[in-house]
């Protein structure tokens, strides 16, 4: 019989908790959310010795058991609710070598809610190079824990800490500080109050009712009577607690831990020498940034050509072995080109991922936060702004969630609203072949044209973000008080096992949740492509032959003609013609149209929308690409992806607000409807009047 | 035969994708718990 | 004249004398910043804002104006 455990790994930000997390489950893990709430979940499963499982869960990084963000809280409801399901037999602290002191106040907090705690010291593999030793034997016994040395790194151990999670019931709950020595007067009362009670617990309860106004716990009721403190006298107990715990966490390490410094090789000060300097810092900045956007272009490029032909000749492929019929032409027609229109980007994204996944382990992040913060401050944002306006080249969704650890609402709010205009891998799919058709191939210095097109578009991205942040710092009347904190963690090479479980989940993440939508509007596209009312549609074949019978036309030719005369009277030619009036001084098509219509459930829909519309009717085995390429103005002739409407286009995508994902989670993370209604009016209207005026200049 | 069996599963597909795209925009999800505190005031401590 | 943390230069050193707490988030407290324990500026972004500190072997930035609220005492460099 196999007997489960919860473990709960919990640690400040930058200790390598993920790393653990990842060594002890491997790939077994799943990432969802806490209900409710978007806080990331990352939960796996570990096998230990003896027929025990445990199930780990990976909690968000904090420093302390004050939690002053949506992901802190996570930490504390989870450690002050024994009836949740998860509530950890044992604790897992993880902690860095190099910063023990610091990491040790929350080990001593959870150690006072006297839940079984083990404490991991991790990156042993870096105490020879920093001149540090330890007194394993004095600090377990001081601490009152069983430690763990390890170093995910080197991949060592790891099988101690599973050793050691196994014996949980060896580990000892007694606490490291008394609760009553950081003020005998008001925690005697307190428990005098509260006979029954774990006094910390009281405490931890009282300080973040206080810090985060959380009405939904029952003990919270019976101790409001008792808040006689003020705000700020609480506070000053917190001063008092965490000093109190600095002491005797330097007490412990004074005997425990001894640090030769001359021994001490420091990388850190080199690099940041470079890395933080006034002018090499940024030029390195801009020159990592031109890097990433050459090789999302150049480097997905075989890959790409590869997909989008084996999708295409697989169509053709399903067309010839299934039997002919309805169904057989929804598949070939609709599913496949549908979902090759997201396989298809599924190289770009992911390197789009490995790169921001290597710049936030290596700790380079921080430095750009700390390089930036100065300029983003001119236009209202913070220096922790970066961090989402850079991640939201991957998606908005994650960036706007990232915004949690900007202390100043103004300043949060104005990134969240302006993070969706930079430009987002959705929006990669409809750049890269409008791109491909209406910019010439070439090169400018080391640079092709098109790559340059992409890092302008980028470029404009960021822009309109910041200069809309600017419109906004000065409009929007919001009082708050900003604290800037950030860390600067030591740099580190990034663990390619880290980096590696990042870019497959997220990609499988962008990928399901994505393609599942995709599939169902390319299904429902095709439906409306191909089923039509009425009697130009049902008899297109005979009113085609009549119409041309005196024009001596090839029996392909023919075909072609009667497809778009169907498509242009089926359900989505009529709804699409009718919206072409107010899209044509755009420059494009009622095609286009449809195409952006759909593309408001998600942008990435476009590519998958055309290539199921070219679809439907034509029997060549050919590219999206191809296809599109061959489409032509019905208005003036030509080629219908013109420079001019080809540049609209790209602009319409640049600032237009075509997510509904998006918009749930502004919602979300606003508490409001206002903001997220606002964003969707004012982006997509000033869109509108982008692309009018760029074709009209242009065409 | 065949004509009707593919009718039949068209019809189906387009049924399944219109019921899922409808549960994922149209319908409110449900579990919706205040994100943080009464007053509006996440995040601005 | 009480020095504060803003009044040090690339490379200073001090010892922190009084933190006002009113002004400073509970968080820079828990990184160590806390009367007794010595800082160092280890770099300036341009403007001399943000700066880049280390408090007790913590490496973290903060702004200017969080500074001015933390009293030290200089430390002549030896």
């Amino acid at each position: 019989m196999s007997k489960q455990i919860n473990v709960a790994l919990i640690g400040n930000p930058n200790t390598g908790k993920t790393s653990v997390f990842n060594a002890l489950t491997g790939l077994n893990q799943k990432v969802g959310n806490y209900p409710g709430i978007t806080v990331e979940k990352k939960e796996g499963v570990c096998r230990l010795p003896r027929g025990i499982k445990a199930h780990i869960i990976d909690l968000p990084g904090t420093y302390s058991l004050n939690a002053s963000s949506l992901d802190e809280n996570v930490v504390i409801e989870l450690l002050l609710n024994k009836n949740d399901k998860d509530f950890p037999d044992i604790a897992v602290v993880v902690t860095d070598v190099e910063n023990l002191k610091r990491n040790l106040l929350l080990f001593t907090q959870i150690k006072d809610l006297e839940i079984p705690t083990l404490l991991v010291i991790n990156m042993a593999d870096r105490m020879r190079y920093k001149g540090i030793s330890l007194d394993i034997d004095y600090l377990e016994a001081h601490l009152k824990t069983k430690i763990a040395l390890i170093s995910t790194r080197k991949n060592e151990g790891i099988d101690g800490l599973r050793e050691l999670i196994t014996n949980y019931k060896e580990v000892s709950t007694e606490p490291c500080l008394k609760t009553t020595d950081i003020d005998p007067a008001y925690f005697e009362n307190l428990q005098k109050a509260f006979p029954n009670q774990l006094l910390y617990k009281l405490w931890l309860v009282i300080t973040q009712d206080v810090n985060f106004g959380k009405t939904d716990r029952k003990e919270i009721d019976a101790v409001t009577s008792f808040k006689t403190k003020s705000k700020a006298d609480l506070k000053r107990l917190q001063q008092k607690e965490t000093i109190k715990r600095y002491q005797f966490i330097n007490n412990v390490l004074k005997k425990g831990q001894t640090i030769d410094l001359s021994q001490a090789k420091d990388l850190r000060i080199k690099l940041d020498r470079i890395l933080t300097h006034k002018v090499w810092g940024y030029v390195i900045f801009i020159a990592i940034l031109l890097l990433i956007f050459q090789a999302i272009y150049d480097w997905s490029e075989v890959p790409m050509d590869f997909i989008d032909g084996v999708f295409a000749s697989l169509s053709e492929w399903t067309k010839n072995v299934l039997p002919s019929g309805a169904f057989t032409d929804l598949i070939a027609e609709g599913i496949i080109p549908g979902l090759g229109g997201i396989v298809i980007f599924i190289p770009q994204i992911a390197f789009l991922f490995l790169f921001i996944a290597v710049l936030e382990e290596s700790g380079y992040m921080s430095r750009v936060v700390f390089l930036m913060d100065k300029i983003m401050r001119r236009f209202g944002l913070s220096g922790k702004s970066v961090v989402p306006l850079i991640s939201g080249t991957a998606c908005a969704i994650p960036a706007v969630m990232a915004t949690r650890n900007i202390e100043s609402w103004k300043e949060r709010l104005i990134t969240i609203l302006v993070t969706p205009f930079t430009t987002c891998s959705a929006r990669l799919p409809v750049y890269l072949i409008i791109i491909s058709l209406v910019i010439p191939k070439g090169k400018f210095l080391w640079l092709s044209y098109q790559a340059l097109t992409l890092m302008l578009l980028y470029f404009l991205g960021f822009a309109t973000a910041v200069l809309s942040a600017y419109i906004l710092s000065k409009r929007l009347k919001i009082k708050s008080r900003s604290f800037f904190v950030v860390e600067m963690p030591n740099y580190k090479l990034p663990m390619i096992k880290n980096v590696a479980i990042t870019v497959v989940e997220k990609t499988k993440s962008f990928v399901y949740g994505a393609g599942k939508i995709i599939l169902a509007i390319s299904i429902i596209l095709w439906f409306l492509a191909s089923y039509g009312p009425g009697d130009n549609f049902n008899n297109a074949e005979v009113i085609i032959k009549t119409e041309y019978a005196s024009e001596n036309l090839s029996e392909k030719d023919l075909q072609h003609k009667i497809a778009s005369h169907k498509l242009e009277h089926s359900f989505i030619g009529i709804a699409g013609r009718l919206i072409e009036p107010s899209i044509r001084p755009l420059g494009y098509d009622w095609k286009i149209g449809i195409a952006i219509i759909s593309s408001f459930a998600a942008r990435e829909v476009f590519v998958g929308t055309l290539a199921t519309i070219y679809s439907v009717g034509s029997d060549d085995e050919d590219t999206i690409k191809n296809r599109m390429a061959a489409e032509i103005n019905p208005v003036r002739g030509g080629p219908l992806f013109t420079f001019a409407s080809g540049i609209s286009l790209l602009l319409f995508y640049a600032f237009a607000m075509q997510c509904m994902s998006t918009l749930a989670i502004v919602k979300k993370e606003t508490n409001s409807w206002k903001w997220p209604v606002l964003q969707l009016a004012i982006m997509s209207s000033f869109a509108y009047l982008v692309a009018l005026v760029a074709f009209q200049f242009l065409k | 035969m065949n004509d009707i069996i593919q009718n039949i599963l068209v019809f189906t597909a387009i049924a399944l994708a219109m019921l899922f795209l409808i549960k994922k925009f149209i319908l409110p999800k449900s579990k919706t718990k205040k994100a943080c505190g009464n007053d509006n005031d996440c995040a601005c401590h | 004249m009480q020095h504060t943390l803003a009044h040090l230069k690339k490379g200073e050193r001090g010892v922190i004398t009084d933190v006002s707490s009113d002004h400073i988030p509970l968080k820079l407290l828990e990184m160590g910043c806390l009367p007794g324990n010595e800082v160092e500026l280890v770099q300036v972004a341009p403007f001399a804002d943000p700066m880049y500190l280390n408090i007790n072997g913590s490496h973290l930035a903060i702004r200017k104006e969080t500074a001015i609220h933390i009293l030290i005492e200089k430390v002549a460099n030896e």
